[in-house]
């Protein structure tokens, strides 16, 4: 039998299962109103405090639950992303930092209803603060690092009024307030559901949202699909309007081509995590918008366990830096879909007080054979380059060159390829030489990278560096009011970083959005994901 | 299957000796499934990756929430104490909760089980409906040109691995002519939510008579039914030929000939009936093998069963729904071996005696 013949009795099959197919008559108008949103991820709590929450459960909780505030946004380099610096009330109508900058005061919106009908009160705000310090779980440690730590910070001045206090001004207290973990719960349904080994109800909370947010949650089938509902007495998108969509379906789909093929075929309206080829194909074909945004908050890193040798010397880590093939590396593994950190000239006033910040260093051999010389190892050493299957897309090209290039100045490289847990382990153990991994602050201040990716013994430092100088100015700029002051404090850390080199920054790689023509509002949100309170239908 | 042949001339009827055999044999698999438990349990445990550390991925996640997520894990305790402590829980049918999903393992199995099970069946029945008269007619006329076509065929079944198969129609019916619904999952995502009654689609849509609902199921099931049929249809096909031709060849069918029986009654009666044991040991352990093995047509079309939900488990060290799902499989084998063995007594009665 010829493929042909079997073609023909696949096609009889096929025809059959239209036959079977069939339409709904009302489809048409709910569709329009519908977002279908499809991603590889899985929706795994609606708690998004929960360790081992996933990205996409916080996007479902951003739209169901408030917060008191929310970032704005602002164009960078032509496309929405959000704005750290642009802090607008959520659930509180308005708030007052006072001039100490020691004492936040939040004024609730006065109408403001949870999805049971109930009014949100202070009560609630304080209830759910507390809860997200004192519960056990990944709130405690996001919200300290804006010092915000005890239930005694938190204090109800009436129903409609909240008061924040500060041991000191820090500068990512009130951003804190405006991520995923401090969500305002209804506290009087979760009490119902509280028991005395789980005071926070964390049990009930993971399988029902109680909050005031834009959608309530119609299905949630955990690794299948989350389908909300718009709550209409959310008024919190631009002026007093309710959300854009009717509804929205938030589907697992874990192959990346299907997810191609459904957007293409109009099927899905948005999706975020598609291959970067697939994504430039779409591009190209032009009949869909892809907005691609540099990941602003995000970076992907060759990092050095510089606790273990021969990566202690500073020599070795530099030498490196200058053997990769930057532009190969960038063109294998993204398509070239992201924004450089490298080939930067710094020259007067340079490094720019921001992070990351485009580093100057390219591929030059003869440099990285002297450097390598000077650290006592001219001939070179054996080591191994790790990362996870996870990242094999971009990171398996990448260690192909990498290990190819480094041969040329005498470095032998065994490429180790690890499951994701493995892999994490091993990092957190600080067990791994040299490998690649990725990055992502969702309030990109310099001092909070900085404090967080280059400092203490914990798994986010990759490097494992300890340096007196970095920790110092890191700490002290977290409570630098003055603009000026700070802005020099960001060059100083910038410019410790690129003399030590702990771990080489190579790109922000894209978000893709690729979506229908007729999606608008689309913007780059804090946790990489889709906000879809920003969509409407044209 | 014809069962109404006068089959024996013994008193007892075939089905004491079937239930006393079926009862012998759960019996004797019960060390087999604890040693199962036991065995997955420990090679879970010696896999390097952490999963407290996985789990306890947020931005700002230090050694305290580690700790944590250990401690709800019940991985802070000795291995031995886990051990008995988790035999304990199975045998008071509890099988942990699941990291990836937030759910407890059993509700997860029980939600996607009928997922791959309807999946399966589907698969194995076009299977079957293809292999058999294809293994028949190739064993008719053997070194014929139908013969070298079924061997082609199969041949190309077993070469292209399923996601690749699944991918291409996918491409065709779904992609270029628009004929088959969007491949994601047991049904339209646009349509109401599915009865739940026995988790069988197909079947709960019968139950409460939605025809417009039965025929999406229906719709949505045949691409992947017909990846893993494509799948599995080579060692069907062979092994009813192989068979069909030694029995073919036998004294009683040449006999059956000579006496100018119909070629019809021939075949299906006397031949058919007498090959078709092979046949169903085959089918047996391919239906067990599709359950497990059938990760990358749910991927690829994302189906919501129980072998992608495995696989995610593994990659992220997720200890117990990996657990669960071994022993689930553990389970269904043997109650697979079972249905064979029953049916072989029904299919030839000689066997029921030993």
């Amino acid at each position: 039998m010829t493929p042909t013949t079997l073609t023909r009795a696949l096609a009889a099959a096929a025809v059959a299962a239209t036959v079977l197919g069939g339409t709904a008559p009302a489809r048409a108008q709910s569709r329009a109103e519908t977002l279908r949103y499809v991603t590889g991820a899985t929706v795994n709590t609606l708690d998004p405090t929960m360790p081992g929450t996933t990205r996409e459960a916080f996007a479902i909780s951003l739209s169901t639950y408030d917060r008191l505030v929310t970032f704005g946004r602002k164009q960078l380099d032509g496309n929405w992303v959000f704005d750290l610096d642009a802090i607008r009330g959520e659930l509180a109508e308005r708030y007052e930092v006072s001039a100490d900058g020691l004492t936040l005061t939040f004024f609730l919106r006065k109408n403001a209803k949870f999805q049971d009908g109930t009014p949100v009160t202070a009560e609630d705000v304080k209830w759910s603060l507390d809860r997200a310090v004192s519960a056990k779980s990944l709130a405690a440690p996001q919200l300290l690092t804006g010092s915000l730590t005890s239930p005694d910070q938190f204090k109800v001045l009436d129903a409609h009024t909240i008061q924040v206090t500060l041991p000191k001004p820090d500068r990512l207290a009130l951003p804190n307030l405006a991520t995923v973990y401090a969500i305002i719960i209804n506290s009087k349904a979760a009490k119902a559901h509280a028991t005395p080994e789980d005071p926070w109800a964390q049990a009930w909370l993971k399988e029902n949202a109680a909050g005031s947010g834009a959608y309530a949650v119609d299905v949630f089938k955990p690794g299948e699909q989350v389908v909300l509902r718009r709550n209409p007495d959310w008024t919190g998108a631009a002026p007093d309007k309710p959300a854009g969509f009717k509804r929205v379906i938030a589907q697992t789909i874990p192959d990346a081509a299907t997810r191609a093929n459904l957007v293409e075929k109009g099927d899905a309206d948005i999706v975020i995590d598609l291959q970067a080829n697939d994504a430039q194909a779409l591009k190209e074909r032009g009949k869909l918008t892809v907005t691609a945004t540099p990941q602003f908050n995000a970076v992907t890193f060759v990092s050095f366990n510089t606790r273990m040798p021969p990566f202690d010397k500073p020599e070795v880590r530099q030498a490196i830096a200058a053997a990769l093939p930057y532009d190969a590396l960038f063109k294998a593994a993204l398509f070239g879909r992201g924004k450089p950190l490298f080939g930067a000239t710094w020259g007067e006033g340079d490094p720019a007080p921001t992070f990351p910040v485009a580093q100057p260093v390219s591929l030059d051999l003869a440099k990285a054979k002297k450097l390598l010389a000077e650290a006592g190892l001219p001939d070179g050493f054996s080591t191994t380059f790790s990362f996870n299957v996870g990242q094999a897309a971009t990171a398996e090209p990448m260690a192909a060159l990498i290990r190819e290039s480094l041969e040329k100045i005498g470095i032998k490289v065994e490429i180790q390829k690890l499951p994701d847990a493995q892999m994490s382990t091993l990092v957190s153990e600080k067990k791994v030489p040299f490998f690649t991994e990725g990055i992502v602050a969702w309030l990109p201040s310099p001092d909070y990278f900085y404090r967080n990716f280059y400092t203490g013994n914990q798994r986010w430092n990759y490097s494992s560096i300890d340096d007196p100088e970095i920790n110092r100015i890191a700490g002290e700029a977290r409570f630098e009011r003055d603009p000026a002051k700070y802005a020099d404090a960001a060059r100083a850390l910038n410019r410790r970083a690129l003399a030590l080199m702990p771990q080489i920054p190579l790109w922000q790689a894209n978000q893709d959005a690729v979506m229908l023509p007729t999606v608008a509002g689309y913007t780059y949100q804090f946790h990489r994901q889709v906000d879809y309170r920003d969509l409407s239908r044209k | 299957m014809a069962a109404s042949r006068p089959a024996s001339s013994r008193p007892a009827s075939p089905w004491a000796g079937i239930a006393r055999r079926a009862g012998r044999r759960l019996a004797s698999s019960l060390p087999a499934l604890l040693g199962v438990l036991v065995l997955t349990f420990l090679l879970m445990r010696v896999l390097p990756g952490d999963p407290a550390v996985f789990f306890a991925s947020g931005p700002n996640a230090g050694k305290a929430e580690i700790e944590e997520v250990r401690r709800q894990m019940g991985l802070d305790r000795p291995v031995p104490e886990q051990l008995v402590r988790y035999l304990g829980d199975v045998a008071t049918g509890h099988l942990g909760r699941s990291m990836t999903t937030g759910q407890p393992v059993l509700t997860d199995l029980r939600r996607r089980l009928p997922a791959s099970l309807e999946l399966t069946f589907t698969a194995l029945a076009i299977a079957l409906a293809l292999a058999i008269p294809l293994g028949i007619a190739a064993a008719l006329r053997p070194g014929s040109l139908v013969d070298h076509g079924v061997r082609f065929l199969c041949a190309l079944g077993v070469c292209v691995p399923t996601f690749v198969s699944g991918l291409l129609l996918i491409y065709v019916f779904y992609y270029l002519l628009g004929l088959a619904p969007d491949p994601t999952g047991r049904i339209d995502v646009f349509a109401a939510t599915p009865p739940d009654i026995t988790g069988f689609l197909l079947v709960d849509f019968a139950l409460v008579g939605d025809g417009e609902g039965w025929r999406n199921a229906a719709s949505q099931l045949v691409l992947p039914a017909l990846t893993m049929a494509l799948f599995v249809l080579a060692p069907l096909a062979r092994i009813t030929r192989a068979s069909m031709l030694a029995v073919l060849g036998s004294d009683f069918i040449r006999t059956a000939r000579s006496l100018g029986l119909p070629p019809r009654r021939v075949v299906v009666t006397y031949a058919l009936r007498n090959a078709i044991l092979p046949v169903l040991t085959i089918a047996g352990i391919v239906f067990s093998t599709m359950l497990g093995a059938n990760v990358l047509v749910e991927k690829v079309f994302s189906w919501p069963g129980v072998a992608s939900y495995a696989l995610d488990a593994l990659l992220a060290s997720d200890y117990a729904p990996v657990q669960g799902f071994v022993l689930l499989m553990a389970s269904l084998f043997v109650l697979v071996n079972l249905t064979v063995d029953v049916l072989y007594g029904l299919a030839d009665p000689r066997i029921s005696v030993e």
